[in-house]
């Protein structure tokens, strides 16, 4: 492990920010910290990066403990979310700044300064002022600036936070490029989902100060194995009673049940309808148009539930009645999250 | 999506209504907007304006000659002398002390910073008479740092008299212009917030460099406003110098002088007056012009 945090504490007079978190990254990963705001992320990565101290526990980078190496001397690249851009200078005192501090020559400082640059895009933009540039412009010379005096490790806190969707697209997968190209073990702080997913080669979920699970974006999307994972991606209808939707296998113990919009079927009474007979009917409450898709609210006997249907399929109208079918569900049990099938589908395929 | 089309046509219906009502909202704003001017521009004039005028009027009654007579008169060129001393002084003591004091305020947090904050605006609230009667009761004959002074003036063989004299003077000057500075600093450290401070020293940058690469550049309009004001105020400051300095011609201030000249009360006397009056209506004129190109400075590069 190249990054290691162990047992660490934190607290905010008596707000526990970080609740015994321990994990270890890989050398060369790019990971994900994702969790609603206020769950404790930015506070892992702070202290990481030498802005704040934990309470307790260690933090290991290289296999050292550096609880008591300041952070300058740790050897970390920090892109800051508002990307913190020196403004009274161009891009390219911005960039040189780490090197200048570190007394390279000048002429290896310009070296490295218009290499970057080049790097992130910004060619011919050395003298301009942040202020003059595009947001996603200073997110690149918040990066250029963080990896100048090179950093064994890249923090991000938040990088696309503020920046427009269309670019933001862009940029995520620039950033993705870019660091693969360098090699460097970077970690980024999101609350958006889609974000991780797209960006992180792994990812951690916190909650509340704790890491509920830690695994590729395939893993914790496919299998969460606490009832926050199941919970927090997709966007889960929850079923306070899933046997209604019968055959699926009872748990006991089983909590609460969630369904994502894509575990479910929704067919048209004009249409042929598989598993007739584990289906359930329900009504179309509303409507929304998500560019891609069309997402439909359907009101199962008091229960609501999302689903999706393509833009190719027939459209469905706002008070019609549809047949509702679910794949899987997720069930909670305290702190665990369990994937259950539809027995249906298992009973099909034996047949078959 | 066909519930988002009617809506569209149910808020087209009421676009009539709302139009009638718009023009009569403006037309209700313009109104108000002139009556607000008139009484701003009148009250102005009136109370700012014209007595401003009337100070120049009156200076130049006598012709120019006269008038720049009564500027040379030993009286007026030591209260002029006197009053750059102070000032100048004062403005350099409070610089220093406005940057410090700002820093401290806003990039620590440490118990009693609000006290500490409050205590800086001490010379807003109170009256300067009261400010220079203090300095009396405490540098004075009978005053509790009296020996203190007296026992340091018999070590180094020196004779440094504080009331009614220059030093007391100073330091009524600098009791009163004392929160200029950081008044002008803390606010925009506020609103900098310690991002960039935060970077730098990420990147292993000592406290001075910072300070002087990231920290002073954003403060540095506000700074020259804050001294530019503190100047003006150290200019004119007439109730703490007043108890505090009891000679003309030798610790007079030029409001003190321009004070003694009036109260003679002869024609001549008066003029004179006015004239080195006016000395500090131009100072103050001159003031408010530099402050204007530093404000627009200030926004520019911001």
């Amino acid at each position: 492990m190249y990054i290691e945090l162990k047992n660490i504490q934190k607290y905010y007079g008596d707000f526990k920010a970080s609740d015994n978190v321990s994990f270890g990254i890989e050398k060369g990963r790019l990971v994900a910290l994702l969790g609603p705001s206020g769950s404790g992320k930015t506070t892992i990565l702070r202290m990481i990066a030498g802005l704040e101290q934990p309470d307790g526990g260690e933090i290991l980078i290289d296999g050292k403990v550096v609880n008591n190496i300041p952070a300058s001397k740790r050897g970390i690249g920090f892109v800051f979310q508002s990307y913190a851009l020196f403004r009274y200078m161009t891009v390219f005192d911005n960039v040189a700044f780490g090197l200048e501090l570190q007394k390279v020559p000048k002429d290896e400082i310009e070296k490295r300064v218009l290499e970057l640059i080049e790097l992130v895009g910004l060619k011919g933009m050395e003298k301009r002022y942040p202020n003059q540039l595009s947001g996603g412009q200073r997110q690149r010379v918040a990066f250029a600036r963080a990896l100048a005096p090179n950093p064994k490790v890249l923090l991000l806190d938040e990088p696309f936070a503020a920046i427009d969707a269309k670019v933001r697209q862009e940029l995520r997968s620039w950033l993705k490029k870019t660091i693969e190209q360098l090699g460097i073990t970077s970690i980024f702080v999101t609350h958006d989902q889609d974000e991780a997913i797209e960006v992180a080669d792994d990812i951690i979920i916190t909650n509340k100060g704790r890491i509920e699970q830690m695994g590729t974006p395939i893993e914790v999307y496919q299998k969460p194995n606490t009832a926050f994972s199941a919970s927090f991606f997709g966007q889960p209808s929850i079923l306070p009673d899933y046997k209604k939707f019968h055959t699926f296998e009872e748990r006991p113990g089983a909590e609460k049940a969630f369904v994502r919009p894509e575990f479910v079927k929704v067919t048209k009474k004009n249409e042929e309808l598989f598993y007739k007979d584990s289906s359930v009917e329900g009504t179309v409450e509303q409507i929304f148009f998500r560019g891609d898709t069309l997402e439909l609210l359907i009101n199962v006997d008091g229960v609501l539930i999302t689903a999706r249907r393509g833009l190719d399929e027939e459209l469905v109208n706002v008070g019609e009645k549809v047949d509702v079918f679910i794949y899987r569900i997720f069930v909670t049990e305290g702190e665990k999250a369990y994937l259950l099938q539809n027995l249906a589908i298992r009973e099909e395929s034996l047949v078959i | 999506m066909e519930s988002v089309i009617e809506k569209n046509k149910f808020s087209a219906s009421e676009k009539n209504y709302s139009e009638d009502s718009l023009k009569k909202d403006e037309r209700g704003r313009k109104i108000t907007k002139y009556v607000l001017i008139t009484i701003s521009v009148l009250f102005i004039l009136l109370m700012l304006v014209l007595p401003l005028v009337s100070v120049i009027v009156n200076s130049l009654k006598e012709g120019l000659a006269f008038y720049f007579k009564a500027l040379s008169t030993q009286y007026v060129l030591s209260a002029l002398g006197v009053t750059l001393l102070a000032t100048v002084i004062a403005v350099l003591v409070n610089t220093f002390f406005g940057v410090v004091a700002s820093y401290l305020l806003t990039k620590f947090n440490f118990k009693g910073k609000n006290v500490l904050s409050t205590l800086i605006d001490i010379p807003f609230s109170i009256s300067p008479v009261i400010a220079g009667l203090s300095f009396i009761m405490t540098f004075g004959r009978s005053g509790w740092a009296k020996p203190i002074v007296d026992s340091i003036n018999s070590a180094l063989g020196t004779d440094i008299q504080i009331v009614f004299a220059i030093p007391g003077v100073i330091l009524a000057t600098i009791f009163v212009t004392f929160p200029f500075v950081s008044r002008e600093i803390v606010p925009v450290l506020n609103t900098v917030g310690t991002d960039e401070e935060e970077a730098a020293a990420l990147m292993g940058a000592g406290g001075f460099k910072i300070f002087r690469k990231i920290t002073f550049p954003h403060i540095k309009w506000a700074l020259v406003y804050g001294i530019i004001l503190c100047t003006a105020r150290a200019l004119g400051e007439f109730g703490a110098v007043h108890a505090l300095s009891k000679t003309r011609g030798g610790t007079f201030t030029l409001p003190l002088e321009i004070d003694a000249l009036y109260m003679q009360g002869s024609a001549d006397s008066i003029t004179s007056a006015f004239a080195a009056s006016s000395l500090l209506v131009l100072i103050a004129i001159a003031v408010l012009i530099l402050r204007n190109i530093f404000e627009a400075r200030a926004k520019n590069k911001s």
